[in-house]
């Protein structure tokens, strides 16, 4: 369904990101990609999605094909109309409207009414706490509660595939098991997954199969069952060895040094 | 009863300010693009009417309709020649280029339609409304009423329609408006198109009856403190800000203006302007208030 072939992604053309990634996700799979810190996940993610255009970056290499046809350096626009949504990284919710807003944003394609009003209602199935706090204010929302929401708002478009950017970050136990809970109900209904994650036990609990980044490369993939048991994937790939340092990643990860407008 | 007359006169005008304010509201949430030249958009807007009614004679119900269609047109060719390549520039090279767009405009209405004072149409009854000792221009009450509708109408298309929720979505986040498939192009485009026919409508009230010249752009600079008032995304916010800044523009005319020999009541819309931002930099109803990291 999408396929990733040496694919080379640079920022401002001088910083090469992403230095050859080949990855394949099948339909109906969930394909997880970890790596450390700045291993290149988030522009595998923006590459495929066109998103990496607002950051003045561009894939310089390669080719990505969803369905058989070439999408990179697509406008972002129209890879959605192609059925593939991009959850980005860091809750980005609308913030000053409500929940339900936001979901009608991510179902605005839908011209037809009582569609748009099915689509809210499997939402709201899904996911029964957005049904509660619809008339919220988004940026009011706890950051579980967010994350909901950019799923929800997702699934509003119906896409095929949803890439998705670190779902668990920040959250507490209890609320990842929630938010895992969601991936994998819409996973069996069908949807596919390519999902980056730092936290390696959520990832495994729902992938099929694993691609681990380092440095803008991959260098490792197989079998999620397999590479979980594999304790130094954990140890030397995923740089889990303590807590304390995943925490203090937490907070240079605000580089983002987006281009705030884009067309 | 002088000074009822001062309030709701005042109130009025506020309302007027209101209007214009709106146009230069809706362009800044869709592209944050500041534009100096709103002024010149009510001119221009201004010119269209005067062309219609007077140089091609057309009877007053078909030449506003016609102005409107015309204005939408040219809010469109503007955002396109002068601002499309301009998406995501520095907000500096954005505000240079409305000042450019101000200076263009004045050369192009000069050039297309002469320096010379040209009537203006009277699409409002001249004969105000008294109501006992209270006086209050036709023009001005009608304005207001549209004022009112315009913003319960916007108000609702921003927030309750799909295009609207489109426009809502690309004026918090672009990037995540264009990461659910919107166009931030079309939406920026469709906010000139509005921003002009409210311009143009705020011509019409605000120039019934009266000479059309260059100095009708003042109104637009009188409509900046409104929108930085309400906060520069609030549509309802303009209404309230409008009408504070209008009476007390009204009043310190009133009664100010000739103790202290001078036109205090011109610059008041700005004095208020900066009380409140210092106070408020978002304005009373303006984004940017929620920050929860
Ligand atoms: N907008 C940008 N401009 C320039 N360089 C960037 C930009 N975004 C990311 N980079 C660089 O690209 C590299 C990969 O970053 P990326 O965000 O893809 O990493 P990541 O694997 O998602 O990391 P994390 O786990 O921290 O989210 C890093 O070295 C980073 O500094
Ligand atoms: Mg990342």
């Amino acid at each position: 369904m999408l396929q990733l072939n040496n694919v080379e992604a640079t920022y401002s053309d001088v910083i090469l990101a992403l230095k050859g990634v080949s990855i394949t996700v099948d339909e109906g799979q969930c394909v997880a990609l970890l790596g450390a810190n700045g291993a290149g996940k988030s522009t595998t993610l923006k590459s495929i999605s066109g998103t990496i255009q607002s950051e003045d970056g561009e894939v310089t290499g390669g080719s990505i094909l969803l369905d058989g046809k070439p999408i990179h350096n697509m406008e972002a626009s129209d890879v959605v109309r192609r059925g593939l949504v991009h959850v980005m990284e860091g809750r980005r919710v609308l913030r000053h409207m409500t929940a339900e807003q936001n979901l009608i944003v991510g179902g605005h394609m839908v011209r037809n009414s009582t569609e748009l009003n099915q689509r809210l209602e499997h939402v709201y199935k899904l996911m029964p706490r957005l049904k509660e706090l619809r008339s919220r204010t988004a940026g009011f929302m706890s950051g579980g509660e967010q994350q909901l929401l950019l799923i929800g708002r997702a699934v509003m478009a119906q896409p095929k595939l949803i890439i998705i950017d670190e779902p668990s970050l920040g959250l507490a136990p209890l609320m990842i098991k929630d938010v895992f809970g969601v991936l994998k109900r819409l996973k069996d209904e069908g949807t596919t997954f390519l999902l980056v994650e730092q936290n390696s036990a959520a990832a495994f609990g729902i992938a099929d199969y694993c691609y681990v980044m380092e440095n803008g490369r991959i260098v490792l993939d197989g079998p999620a069952d397999k590479m979980a048991e594999n304790e130094d994937v954990k140890e030397f790939y995923l740089g889990m060895t303590s807590e304390g340092e995943r925490k203090s990643y937490r907070d240079i990860k605000h580089y983002r040094r987006r281009k705030r407008w884009l067309g | 009863m002088d000074f009822l007359n001062y309030v709701i006169n005042g109130a009025l005008i506020g309302l007027l300010y209101a209007l214009i304010a709106m146009g230069f509201v809706v362009i800044y949430r869709a592209s944050k693009v500041f534009n100096f030249a709103q002024g010149e958009l009510v001119i221009l807007g201004g010119f269209i009417v005067w062309y219609t009614s007077f140089e091609l004679g057309l009877n007053l119900w078909l030449a506003i309709p016609i102005s409107l269609i015309a204005s939408a047109f040219a809010g469109y060719l503007i955002e396109r020649i002068f601002l499309t390549k301009l998406i995501g520039e520095s907000v500096f090279s954005m505000v240079m280029v409305t000042v450019g767009l101000l200076i263009f405009l004045r050369g192009f209405i000069l050039l297309v339609f002469g320096p010379a004072v040209r009537p203006f149409p009277i699409v409002f009854p001249l004969r105000p409304l008294f109501i006992g000792d209270l006086l209050i221009p036709m023009n001005l009450l009608i304005g207001g009423g549209i004022t009112i509708v315009c913003a319960v109408g916007l108000s609702w298309f921003f927030n309750k329609t799909r295009p609207g929720l489109r426009m809502t979505a690309v004026a918090e986040d672009h990037v995540v408006a264009s990461s659910m498939g919107i166009s931030v192009k079309h939406s920026i485009a469709a906010a000139w198109i509005i921003g002009a026919v409210l311009s143009t409508m705020g011509a019409i009230i605000f120039l019934s009856g009266k000479s059309l010249t260059f100095l009708a752009s003042d109104i637009g600079f009188a409509a900046l403190p409104v929108a930085l008032f309400a906060g520069l995304e609030s549509i309802g916010g303009l209404i309230l800000a409008g009408v504070i800044v209008g009476v007390a523009q009204g009043l310190a005319t009133a009664y100010l203006d000739p103790i202290i020999g001078g036109s205090i009541g011109t610059v008041m819309p700005f004095i208020i302007m900066l009380g409140i931002l210092l106070v408020r930099p978002t304005g009373l109803f303006g984004w940017r208030t929620i920050e929860r990291v």
